[in-house]
């Protein structure tokens, strides 16, 4: 298995990029732990908190002697975060016992991206139509730093087609990606 | 089920408030299976924008690196 714990002396001693190595392998396995939170609180914005605080308590991580100390310590933080966010947004259908309860699983790095994968994904975006190619690398270098209203506008859309756009080259590129046996999960029906 | 709300909600975007709560207004306006949905659909777009990023970095990632300052 793959140790991200390699980038931790660098991160302690304020390395950004070796964080941002860090982040490439831990996101995913974060993200997923907080799958049965998704009904009760925005995931997206609890990921971010815990990847900004994993970043600010790195240089208190103790070593255990097993792999992925800061992920494992990042795993109980998301969750923990998570629970208080349901508690103070007074979520419906939030059953904090049953969540507690719930064993914290196993956590493995996300393994770095097949490069024929990309290539893939480049020849389908290569064919997107011009509109939805836009709308999709506006989002990609904006880095989720702008909301959609402002790629829309930047463009010359109003929100909702941007959004329609957006949505239209998603599918557009999970059926490319099908037609060559790849599924990332783009489709949601 | 409104399709440009998960959508949105999808995205790697979150707002910045003096509260702290960055929570995307999108998001309470969609009912808890939509949620779900746009939790599973960030899941694939994160992995495509990783693939695609020449340091297998998704928006989340360049968000979280951003707020640090990187």
């Amino acid at each position: 298995m793959n140790d991200l714990d390699q980038h931790l002396p660098a991160i302690v001693a304020g390395d950004a990029m070796a964080f941002g190595q860090w982040l490439a392998g831990a996101e995913r396995p974060i993200r997923e732990s907080l799958r049965s939170f998704a009904r009760v609180v925005d995931t997206e914005a609890v990921l971010q908190e815990t990847l900004l605080r994993a970043w600010q308590v790195a240089p208190r991580v103790v070593l255990d002697g097993r792999p992925n100390a800061l992920l494992r310590l990042s795993v109980r933080m998301g969750r923990n975060y998570a629970i208080s966010e349901a508690r103070r947004l007074r979520s419906t259908g939030f059953d904090e016992d049953a969540i507690e309860a719930m064993p914290e699983g196993q956590v493995a790095p996300a393994p770095p991206a097949d490069p024929r994968l990309r290539d893939h994904i480049e020849d389908c975006r290569d064919k997107l139509p011009q509109k939805p190619q836009q709308a999709l690398a506006a989002r990609l270098e904006s880095g989720g730093a702008e909301a959609d209203p402002v790629l829309a506008e930047r463009l010359g859309m109003k929100p909702n087609t941007f959004l329609q756009n957006f949505t239209r080259a998603r599918k557009l590129l999970a059926q490319c990606l099908e037609s060559k046996g790849i599924d990332l999960g783009l489709e949601w029906v | 089920m409104n399709d440009a709300l998960i959508e949105e909600v999808a995205g790697a975007y979150r707002p910045e408030r003096v509260s702290g709560d960055r929570t995307l207004p999108a998001w309470h306006d969609l009912d808890p299976d939509g949620r779900q949905k746009a939790f599973e659909l960030a899941l694939g777009l994160r992995t495509l924008e990783a693939a695609l990023d020449p340091e297998g970095l998704s928006t989340t990632a360049r968000a979280v690196l951003a707020r640090i300052g990187a």
